[in-house]
């Protein structure tokens, strides 16, 4: 069987430097094959890569819930780029800096053929250091953006003062906490940290906080977080404190707009039942879909010998196995919740009770 | 059809994604379109393969030219070639940056194809296309008409129905939520069906605008054929023959024929004779399957297998007794139904 082909979602908003990081994509000498599915058209000097020029279109379900929206126009564009004889490494599409990243995220879980073809690896916000703070106050869509992403580029550090810097990357942690932030300028960053990733950075649900299991809640991610080792860092700048973050990652913090975006983690320790987790799971999305932008987990199912990766958008759900767990290895279930109005509690407790008996 | 001995066939293995099939009028010429952006020309008779080059990319559209000795491709290079069944090629026009991945012909002589938002139709024995459009999406599919006056186009919301000799009136709309990506007129032009994103299809009748759905697919439906009589619907997306009924007061209401069930595999292609009541599916594993509409019993040409990948184009010869077939692995086949192997 021919593997599926990874897809990596460029998002950020206006100006936060999406065209410098596709520019460099395209340049770069890497020795890989990628389809870009840009915006617009434009000219673009490749001699490998392919670029595809679409407009965005979104389409609705006819299943009657508004969050349940694909982007046609990917649907046909990868449907193309299958019939082709050259193999691809991977997709890259990059999205219009307003744009809502659900639908496409959606795209690659509903369509029967993209599902077969491709997987969808990563969702790589490009943020302004700068600009942030700005932009959270005047849109919706800054925030989702931070929110669905796998990978954060945290661009233009140059032009703010580390304080800001630190700030910001507070600000970008409360609203999703599991995200792998890198700080660049001018989008420099090497590809191989931001594409093909996928399984590695579900997998880091787990691995972020390798105590989850003894120490419920609490986030000590910061060394995850960044690009390069805390312990050899002295950039007076980097928050390498535990204590300092407990503070904003705790799992129900207190959002300081009613409608602002947080995260819950809720883990069992041990197995679930798998047909309890499915039905709760469903109801919950079903329910809550609106508010939830992404949902992702690591479980440990009874009587499965792998990893069952579960992650959502919105309403719509996709899993599958992952690693097989090691003999002895300690087996526990994490799951992950970003987005509005949740209730943690509630969310935790319904996650305990899918527990195995 | 006698079971005890199957049709003769040839088989080719071009290597690259079969995304067309088609026959010359006199089916003595059978065109496959590959992802490689090549044209194979196989001549029945000797079973002798042409390749022409005719994409840089992909061909994404493959059709039989009204001229009835050449084929048209449409691919991701923006250019929508002629090729002879000679090898001679010819560029009809070339849309920079496109992707001509909707084509439609027929008949009388007309053709057209579609990229973005807009359609270009080329009149009989015209060499500049003209434009009609903007629809409110991207047009995804395109048919003409049975008699060649009428252009549908398949749309986010709908269908559109254009008067080709008209091009300046405003197009009739024929409404209904939810992405469209298949348009086929039934051959008495009675009715319009659409396939939807939703794993449902829409029929229209078009004599008084009424319209029906038809769901319980598990995946969405990419392939729709009309019996010449019109008297059947067949659908690809199941793994039998699923063929609705618009005999008499039409299917509403009523369940589908389905016969021909074979490994549990879905099929992924589908065909109906040019003249008599027998349909062909193609199928995710390969397999190949001739059904009759009468009896409602089938004939397996070619047996599905896990390593075999799916059919992705069918054509049936005008005359009715030749079928091309073709996989995503590069297979491609032509059956003839009067010769038996």
């Amino acid at each position: 069987m021919s593997q599926p082909i990874p897809v990596t979602v460029l998002t950020g908003y206006l100006g936060a430097g999406k065209t410098t990081l596709l520019n460099r994509i395209l340049t770069e000498s890497h020795g890989k094959k990628y389809a870009v599915i840009i915006n617009e058209f434009g000219e673009v000097g490749i001699d490998n890569d392919i670029v595809v020029g679409t407009d965005e279109e979104i389409f609705e379900m006819n299943n009657g819930c508004i969050c349940c929206t694909v982007r046609g126009d990917l649907i046909r564009t990868i449907g193309g780029l299958m019939k082709r004889a050259d193999a691809l490494d991977g997709i890259i599409v990059e999205t219009t800096g307003l744009a809502d990243p659900a639908p496409v995220a959606q795209t690659f879980f509903t369509d029967d053929e993209v599902k077969a073809k491709t997987q969808l690896d990563a969702v790589v916000t490009v943020v302004d250091a700068k600009h942030f703070p700005l932009r959270l106050e005047d849109s919706r869509e800054a925030e989702d953006q931070v929110a669905f992403a796998d990978v954060v580029l945290l661009n233009k550090t140059d032009l703010v003062s580390p304080a800001d810097l630190a700030a910001v990357e507070r600000r970008i942690r409360e609203i999703n906490p599991y995200a792998r932030i890198h700080r660049t300028q001018k989008s420099a960053i090497e590809l191989d940290k931001i594409l093909d990733k996928g399984a590695f950075d579900l997998q880091r649900i787990l691995a972020l906080d390798p105590h989850f299991l003894h120490d419920h809640g609490h986030h000590h991610d910061h060394d995850d977080g960044h690009d390069h080792d805390p312990a050899t860092c002295d950039d007076p700048t980097h928050d390498h404190s535990h204590d300092h973050h407990h503070h904003h990652h705790h799992d129900a913090p207190n959002p300081k707009h009613a409608d602002d975006v947080f995260s819950v983690a809720a883990v069992v320790d041990g197995p679930v039942d798998p047909e309890k987790f499915r039905v709760w799971i469903s109801g919950i999305l079903q329910s809550q879909g609106q508010n939830i932008l992404r949902s992702k987990g690591v479980l440990a199912v009874e009587g499965a010998e792998q990893r069952f990766v579960f992650q959502a958008v919105h309403m719509i759900a996709d899993s599958t196995w992952g690693q097989p767990w090691r003999a002895g290895e300690k087996r526990g279930s994490k799951l992950v919740f970003i987005g509005r109005k949740l209730d943690a509690e509630a969310l935790k407790a319904g996650f305990e009770a899918c527990k195995a008996a | 059809m006698s079971e005890a001995k199957l049709p003769a066939r040839r088989e080719f293995a071009f290597g690259a994604y079969v995304s067309g099939a088609a026959f010359t009028a006199d089916g003595e010429t059978a065109g496959f379109a590959l992802g490689s952006g090549a044209i194979k020309l196989v001549t029945v008779a000797d079973s002798s393969v042409r390749e022409i080059a005719a994409h840089k990319g992909a061909s994404l559209s493959f059709a039989a030219h009204p001229d009835g000795n050449s084929f048209l491709s449409g691919g991701d290079d923006g250019r929508l070639v002629r090729v002879a069944r000679d090898g001679e090629t010819s560029e009809v026009a070339k849309f920079q940056g496109k992707w001509l991945d909707v084509l439609a012909t027929h008949k009388s002589g007309g053709f057209a194809c579609a990229f973005g938002k807009e359609i270009r139709y080329w009149a009989p024995g015209a060499t500049e296309p003209k434009t009609l459009g903007p629809h409110p999406s991207s047009v995804a599919a395109l048919d003409f008409s049975p008699d060649g006056s009428r252009l549908a186009a398949a749309h986010y919301g709908g269908a559109s129905i254009w008067q080709i000799r008209n091009p300046a009136s405003a197009p009739r709309k024929l409404d209904w939520k939810g992405s469209h990506i298949v348009v086929r007129y039934a051959p008495n032009g009675k009715f319009l069906a659409t396939t939807t994103q939703d794993n449902a299809i829409h029929v229209w009748r078009l004599a008084n605008g009424q319209d029906m759905q038809m769901a319980g697919y598990r995946t969405k439906v990419k392939a729709l054929a009309w019996t010449a009589d019109a008297r059947y619907l067949l659908s690809d997306a199941a793994d039998c023959f699923v063929c609705w009924d618009f005999s008499g007061k039409g299917p509403e209401g009523q369940p589908p024929v389905e016969y021909g069930f074979g490994d549990g595999r879905a099929m992924t292609a589908a065909i109906a004779h040019p003249d008599s009541p027998f349909v062909c599916g193609g199928f995710e594993n390969g397999a190949l399957r001739l059904g009759d509409m009468d009896s409602k019993r089938d004939l397996e040409l070619r047996p599905g297998a896990d390593d075999r990948k799916p059919i992705r184009a069918m054509a049936w010869s005008p005359d009715g007794w030749r079928i091309a077939a073709g996989a995503e692995d590069g297979y491609a086949t032509v059956f003839d139904l009067k010769a038996k192997s």
